[in-house]
């Protein structure tokens, strides 16, 4: 082989390599391409809510990531946002997990939303580095479909957090984190972060920060007509 | 009959220090009993230090020389555990204890194996010796192995160096003419008799078993007893040679004694493995496998703590089952010293096909993982921090749930029969572990603000029968700040209460 071949086999090569590299690159799921919008896969899954699916970047909760949830109050409809999700993992055999939920989970709506309750796991870890543990351990273990975590006590520190997207990533699994809204001025590694809250009647998102995707926007979604019509006897 | 016999020259210094982690053989010890050293390792034999030494003497030939006491029972215990280890290879197993200390010399304890009956399933001969040397050598224990026609035959062979040269070769088992070969050519001091009769033999000149054989039975009678002629016989495989036979305890247990204690749960964690590998190997070759995993921290006089590892699934997998026991191990603070270490499985129960069957599918592989999952939490969270919920056929809202416990997550199947149905009302879904006052004033009311009731009432009188009436008017009411409420008013009180949150 005369040397200017050898060059040229060399430089092919080189290019090769060096594409690979950066497709490679490309291929990391933190790198977003405008110019690839279209073509990205939409696999999330789908919130229930065809309002909401049509903001998400993935046409709904994004799946092995971290969702934050910026709430203060309860009361406003925060956990009715993620039943139809939880029903349809439990129906499709997934354990969903809640961690330090601050009241206990009434069995009786839960079921009437369609969630298979013996699917469902609640843990009370009992200090904050038992808490996440627990959750970085059921995020991937690959049997989860979604882990619902209640920050209590002093807010985890950002390699944690970090840690978390990781395993959700690892596990594939969804993770619903509630925060109170202080934090929303503090960065998070958390693929998509909503600010819940309420403006009388309905409940009020604001899409703080999505990976992959536009932010910014607000959503007015409308309580369960059940419960808000006025002046009905109840049976 | 093919009769294996396993001498344990070692083991009263082994029982003792098994446990031990790395090089051991650096410091000189021995175990001493009745004044006499009766076991020394290596490093002190390389120092003069030998058996039948006194330890006045012993002391004198190594200053920094490490003495044990004897522990029969330790040993005895050992024993048996090597006898299980044993009866997972083959059904025939006879385990003998040592001999009394005579002259600072005893016969070893030894494990007798009829191997005919499992050669072909272990691959022959030569692979289920390796196993066993193998497997032995993990354990840190020593062994001398002999192979012969009847227990005596291969108890006397496995003294014989000669012989123990050509076991580790060997390829297939001798035939009877290679065996009469074998004892014959061995020195009659190996014969298993008192020393009486050793020397009576020696002051006859009989230096080889083969010139005693040379002699008529009736005369080796008249002079050695009745009783020689009986060992001759049964040595020769002309009479029937019975050694008791083992019966393995429907358990499992095994124990590591550490001669400097821990106090560190760190340290723990190598017997642990060395344990857990034990118990994997028995358990496999039984075809059971163990629900629960008892471990015993002894503390020596200071008591003792027990931690106990639950398995939800058929688990041979000595990883796993370790890394389970590591998590309870970082639960447990030491406030003594660890003198030894036990595990204990009850409860053993057989490997079913179906059990195992699962691993095949996808589908369980899935379940399988959250079984190892709640293994997981279960092990480092106790049980009281996991919990479910179902339904409950009642009126009653506090009644119409229950926690549950974890377990029906793993039945991982829908129940069949009698469901129970949620009602079809509207129920918020956070409900408040007790009724949280509401304050009612000037006709309003009030929770964190001003709220205002949007609907009701619905009605629960429920068990006027009883005692304690219920009977509440309940509403959802709406906070200030858009949040909705589940509240009722007890009827016969007249206060106002919160009892969920439409969340």
């Amino acid at each position: 082989m005369s040397n200017a071949e050898n060059l040229i086999q060399n430089n092919q090569l080189d290019h090769g390599s060096r594409r690979q590299r950066i497709n490679r690159l490309l291929a990391r799921p933190d790198i977003w391409q405008a110019a690839n919008e279209q073509q990205r896969p939409r696999n999330g899954i789908t919130t229930g809510y065809p309002g909401l699916d049509a903001l998400l970047a993935g046409n709904g909760w994004p799946r092995g990531a971290t969702t934050e949830l910026l709430v203060d109050q309860s009361g406003i409809g925060e956990l009715s946002l993620l039943l139809p999700a939880l029903a349809e993992m439990t129906q499709r055999e997934q354990m969903v997990v809640l961690i330090n939920p601050p009241f206990i989970p009434y069995a009786p709506a839960l079921a009437a939303a369609g969630v298979r309750l013996e699917k469902l796991l609640i843990l009370h870890p009992r200090g904050q580095r038992d808490q996440l543990w627990a959750m970085e351990q059921t995020l991937q273990s690959g049997c989860c479909g979604a882990l619902l975590s209640w920050q209590g006590g002093p807010p985890p520190a950002d390699k944690d957090l970090r840690r978390l997207q990781v395993a959700a990533r690892e596990g594939n699994a969804m993770h619903f984190h509630f925060r109170p809204s202080s934090c929303a001025a503090s960065p998070s590694p958390a693929a998509l972060r909503l600010q819940l809250a309420s403006d009388g009647e309905q409940l009020v998102l604001q899409l703080q920060k999505q990976l992959g995707g536009a932010s910014g926007q607000r959503l007015h979604l409308a309580r369960n007509s059940d419960l808000t019509r006025r002046d009905r006897p109840l049976h | 009959m093919l009769w294996l016999c396993i001498q344990f020259p070692r083991l009263p210094l082994q029982a003792l220090t098994r446990a031990q982690t790395g090089p051991i053989d650096e410091t000189p010890r021995a175990v001493a009993e009745q004044q006499l050293i009766v076991d020394a390792n290596p490093a002190a034999n390389q120092r003069g230090i030998e058996c039948g030494l006194t330890i006045a003497t012993a002391c004198a030939l190594s200053a920094e020389l490490e003495l044990l006491t004897r522990d029969t029972e330790r040993e005895s215990q050992l024993l048996q555990e090597l006898a299980q280890w044993g009866y997972s290879f083959t059904p025939v197993v006879s385990p003998m204890a040592a001999g009394p200390v005579e002259n600072g010399e005893s016969r070893a304890a030894c494990l007798y194996l009829e191997l005919s009956g499992c050669l072909r399933a272990s691959g022959g001969l030569q692979p289920l010796l390796e196993q066993l040397r193998r497997e032995l050598e993990q354990m840190q224990i020593t062994a001398t192995m002999g192979l012969g026609h009847s227990p005596s035959a291969a108890h006397m062979l496995s003294q014989l160096p000669e012989h123990r040269q050509w076991l580790q070769e060997a390829k297939s088992p001798p035939t009877a003419q290679q065996w009469r070969q074998w004892i014959s050519f061995s020195p009659s001091k190996l014969l298993d008799c008192d020393h009486k009769t050793t020397a009576k033999l020696y002051a006859c000149g009989i230096k080889r078993v083969s010139q005693l054989l040379a002699i008529p039975l009736s005369e080796v009678g008249s002079r050695f007893g009745r009783n020689f002629v009986d060992y001759l016989a049964r040595l020769n495989g002309s009479r029937h040679d019975p050694v008791p036979s083992y019966q393995p305890p429907p358990q499992f247990h095994s124990e590591l004694f550490f001669p400097t204690p821990l106090d560190n749960s760190e340290q723990l964690l190598f017997p642990t493995g060395r344990l857990v590998r034990e118990l994997c190997q028995q358990l496999q070759r039984r075809q059971l496998y163990a629900q629960q995993l008892r471990w015993k921290l002894d503390f020596g006089q200071k008591g003792c703590q027990v931690v106990s590892v639950e398995v939800s699934r058929p688990l041979l997998d000595a990883q796993r089952l370790i890394a389970l026991t590591k998590l309870q191990f970082e639960r447990v603070h030491l406030e003594q010293e660890v003198q030894a270490l036990h595990l204990t499985c009850d409860q053993l129960q057989p490997l079913e096909e179906s059990v195992l069957d699962d691993d095949l599918f996808g589908e369980s592989s899935n379940l399988q993982r959250s079984h190892q999952l709640l293994d997981k939490l279960k092990a480092r969270l106790g049980h009281e921090a996991m919990s479910g919920v179902t339904l409950r056929e009642s009126h009653l809202p506090e009644q119409a749930w229950q926690s549950a416990d974890t377990l029906i997550l793993q039945s991982g199947r829908r129940q069949h029969g009698h469901q129970v149905k949620p009602v079809n009302a509207p129920r918020p879904s956070w409900f408040l572990q007790r009724p949280d006052p509401i304050k009612a004033r000037e006709n309003k009311l009030f929770y964190r603000g001003e709220i205002q009731l949007l609907q009701g009432p619905e009605r629960i009188d429920g068990y006027w029968w009883q005692h304690h009436r219920h009977a509440r008017d309940y509403y959802i009411a709406r906070g200030e700040e858009g949040s909705l409420y589940w509240v009722y008013q007890d009827l016969t009180s007249a206060e106002w209460y919160l009892q969920g949150i439409y969340a």
